[in-house]
């Protein structure tokens, strides 16, 4: 009962431009090696199910196992469930899992480790990240020790994408050496706390300094992996990643700056440089609420923001006084796709409604003076963005002087990340921000950044529609209904703009030529099991 | 002596708990807390609230220093608040790479300065003073992390590796982890880069101090008279002129520390390594209180102890300090 066409659809997010000097080698695999790996931040902490960051998601899918896989073509794959099944009204989801796989520590992964690892996910004391995606999930029970089943409170579309790649997936726990040691052990990297059913285990994890992952030898796929260890550094200056790559001390940079990509293309013709469709959204988020009474923050009495709450001028502003041509133009040398909606364009089911928001400062201006902005009263607003990224900066500068062409003025206000996050999250005072959100999959994994009760809807709409589009997408079986209700949401986003994107957010990964079989999965994945070396 | 070091051994302890106080009171005032970042996909405001909770940050600022203090005394450090891992185990894994990077780098400096300020002194006004003179200011100049850069692209990039760009390799027998390389070379090329591009800024602070003090020394009555004795130029500098005039020089490089741990923060993250600098800043932008306070102790002691060695050393380069 698996959906083809929505595996199809993938194709959209996750097909890859891939520029690959080093392609499968079918039967010349070497075994062997140590794989240098350079990761651009820091890990944050090593509890999978709740410990946030991208790194740690790439950590987490090499030690970790799921019950389902992911291709870059959008097709799902057996992992620890060899097969499955979906009940014909889309409620039961039962998995028949492989008999030979073992976690790190020993311990069987069995039907009642999946149940294990569900509730404690869904337990809100465990405050995993995933909770909010397995609302559909009523209850998880084992028939034998082998089969478990998934019964869901309504239809879900997404139930696998969830399962198979929504951040790092579902990554079964160990029960055994979860009850054993406190989520303080697993936070701080215990190899014994971190046992995962992956091909790789956890050997030692140093913040600051390194992780290192050797390969597990009891792991269910016979001659997998191929690599002796996996050692990741982090090397936050991309010139600094650039002389280390060149120097040939590191072998992969898992997240390479989009600035650098030309000059270290140039410094190395041989590398791998990869990317793919943009999955992350670049946006320019207008603050439409805020608290009726100025305190405390996430309120629910909510009165309209002084500006943004005005649709007029949130068009005025964000539709037709933003050139999205030249900000990735000049941001990102032309690398990146101006866009409008409420996802990105690589993400699944995206539809390209652009069109809605030309650039157009007459219109702009007309719409300010409509809403009582102009000469006499002129329009001025804080752009807030963080230092996360030098791009960022780049955009809200390039937006400043965007707005002083409609005669608004904009104050950029640039804090560090941290600060950037206490604002957002916690319905602090800003007007406008500059950041790439998450990377996402589908529409639907867009709920938690942008539904009205999400905690990080930070321009705080509170308008019910935007939720019921997600709940009609998402129980929507059928693939071609739901591409429609995807269209209808995104010429609805475009059309209010509570949420408001420049444009895709291009990523890139560098490998040596040496590494083979590394496949690019954008933020999704990053995998290692079937990698090799050739040196 | 032993009194006199005694004394002030005990100055460090409130000097320090001042130094940390001011520390925490500053990060308290910084916007944003550690939760957003604990909570990251899944903060929600209830479970802000039960985690602030949880680690005690809703306490009043006093009383959470009182709590921090009560548990150093008991030589507990705490617990980052986003790894949970113990901060003592970290500071101590990170101290050393640290403070051969320091050691290091004033090596350079002192290396560099003190033929580059004697120079300067004994031929005021030549080319050779000119020229260090120049460098000197050259070198006040640029800031550690252009030279790291300019050293990252000559050494690593364009001579093809020459030099490790980036990680640590520890001396034999010193690796604090499970997993790390170890081996005298490795250190040395590893060290090299950072070093000199910390030290360089020092160099041409200290050379232009040493030669000052040179100029003064040099006219001095005694230094005159040693000459008058017949005493060749050789001894006459370097152990009668040098000697006091590298007092206010060593004042310096003792109040250096605080600079270079400073630069220590850019040289590592630019060389990516695994030492206190990098370890500070990344507390303070994560906003880690427990990882922000390790930092700030483990460096104002570094601090005070080295400047106390460096009063010290008063003793031996002009045996007419007595300490008492």
């Amino acid at each position: 009962m698996r959906s083809p066409r929505l595996a199809l659809g993938t194709v959209a997010s996750l097909a890859v431009a891939i520029v690959l000097a080093g392609v499968t080698t079918a039967g010349a695999q070497k075994r062997g090696g140590t794989l240098r790996v350079a990761y651009g931040n820091e890990i944050a902490g090593l509890d999978f199910h709740v410990t946030p960051g991208y790194e740690m998601v790439w950590v987490a899918t090499n030690i970790g196992c799921g019950l389902i896989g992911m291709t870059p073509e959008g097709k799902f794959v057996p992992d620890a469930a060899e097969s499955w099944t979906i009940s014909p009204d889309g409620l039961l989801y039962t998995f028949k899992l492989r008999k030979n796989v073992l976690f790190h520590d020993g311990t069987k992964v069995d039907a009642a480790a999946v149940k294990f690892t569900i509730e404690r996910i869904m337990d809100p004391a465990t405050r995993s990240s995933m909770r909010s995606f397995m609302d559909s999930v009523q209850s998880v029970e084992v028939l034998d020790p082998h089969t478990v089943q998934i019964r869901l409170k309504q239809p879900y579309a997404f139930m696998l994408h969830m399962l198979a790649a929504y951040r790092m997936g579902l990554v079964l726990a160990s029960p055994a050496a979860t009850q054993k040691y406190p989520p303080e052990d697993r936070r701080a990297g215990k190899p014994e706390a971190v046992v995962g059913c992956g091909p790789f285990r956890l050997v030692e994890w140093v913040k600051g300094a390194h992780l290192v992952m050797d390969r597990f030898d009891k792991y269910y796929e016979p001659g997998l992996p191929y690599l002796d260890r996996v050692m990741i550094r982090t090397i936050k200056d991309p010139v600094t990643q650039m002389a280390a790559f060149k120097a040939g001390e590191i072998d992969f940079i898992a997240d390479f700056s989009a600035d650098h990509v030309d000059t270290l293309r140039a410094q190395n013709p041989r590398a791998q440089i990869m990317t793919g469709k943009e999955t992350t959204p670049m946006v320019a988020m207008m603050k439409v609420t805020v608290p009726a009474d100025g305190k405390p923050p996430m309120a629910k009495e909510r009165k309209p923001h002084a500006i943004f709450n005005d649709v007029r001028v949130r068009k005025a502003v964000g539709c037709y006084g933003i050139d999205r041509k030249e900000i990735v133009k000049i941001a990102f040398k032309g690398s990146a796709t101006p866009w409008v909606g409420i996802i990105p364009p690589g993400t699944l089911d995206s539809v390209d409604v652009t069109h809605m928001c030309p650039y157009d400062p007459a219109r702009a201006k007309a719409l300010l003076a409509e809403a009582g902005y102009g000469p006499q009263r002129p329009l001025t607003f804080e752009l807030m963005t963080n230092t996360e990224k030098s791009v960022f900066n780049v955009i809200a500068t390039v937006i400043k002087e965007q707005m002083a062409r409609i005669g608004v003025t904009a104050n950029i206000r640039l804090v560090d990340k941290v600060s950037w996050m206490n604002v957002a999250t916690q319905d602090g005072p800003f007007d406008m921000y500059v950041e790439d959100l998450a990377s996402l999959l589908t529409v639907d994994q867009n709920t938690y950044l942008s539904a009205s009760t999400a905690s990080w809807n930070s321009t705080r709409h509170i308008d019910p529609k935007v939720d019921e589009y997600y709940v009609r997408y998402a129980r929507e079986m059928d693939p071609v209904k739901r591409k429609a209700i995807a269209r209808e949401f995104q010429e609805f986003s475009a059309d209010k703009l509570y949420w408001n994107m420049i444009s895709g957010s291009p990523f890139y990964q560098v490998a040596q030529p040496w590494m083979k079989d590394y496949v690019y999965q954008a933020e999704f994945k990053v995998l290692y099991k079937k990698v090799w070396l050739d040196r | 002596m032993r009194t006199y070091i005694l004394r002030r051994l005990l100055q460090i302890v409130p000097t320090v708990l001042g130094i940390t106080f001011v520390v925490f009171l500053m990060m308290r005032s910084v916007p944003g807390d550690p939760v957003v970042s604990l909570l990251g996909d899944a903060y929600t405001e209830e479970d802000a609230i039960k985690a602030r909770a949880e680690f005690g940050l809703d306490k009043p600022i006093v009383v959470q220093y009182v709590i921090w203090l009560g548990k150093l005394v008991r030589g507990d450090w705490g617990a980052s608040i986003l790894t949970g891992r113990p901060v003592l185990q970290d500071v101590m894994i990170r101290l050393p790479v640290t403070l051969e990077l320091i050691m290091l780098s004033m090596a350079v400096a002192l290396v560099i300065a003190i033929p580059a300020g004697i120079i300067g002194a004994l031929r005021q006004n030549t080319w050779a003073d000119y020229s260090a003179t120049t460098v000197a200011m050259i070198g006040v100049s640029i800031p550690e992390f252009f030279i790291g850069v300019l050293l990252l692209l000559v050494f690593s990039i364009g001579l093809g590796g020459f030099l490790p760009s980036s990680g640590w390799v520890y001396l034999p027998g010193t690796c604090p982890t499970m997993v790390c390389g170890s081996s005298l070379w490795g250190n040395v090329t590893h060290v090299l880069m950072p070093a000199f591009a910390l030290g360089v800024g020092r160099a041409a602070l200290l050379t232009r101090l040493l030669r000052a003090s040179m100029l003064e020394v040099i006219r001095t009555e005694y230094v005159t008279t040693a000459r008058a004795k017949g005493l060749a130029e050789r001894p006459v500098v370097f152990k009668h002129a040098l000697k006091n005039a590298l007092i206010p020089t060593v004042t310096v490089m003792g109040l250096q520390v605080g600079f270079l741990i400073g630069g220590a923060i850019v040289v590592e993250t630019l060389f990516a390594m695994p030492g206190l600098g990098t370890f500070g800043i990344d507390a303070i932008i994560a906003r880690d209180y427990q990882q922000v306070q390790g930092f700030a102790l483990i460096t104002a002691l570094a601090f005070v102890v080295i400047n106390l060695l460096v009063d010290l050393t008063y003793t031996f380069l002009d045996p007419r300090i007595r300490y008492s």
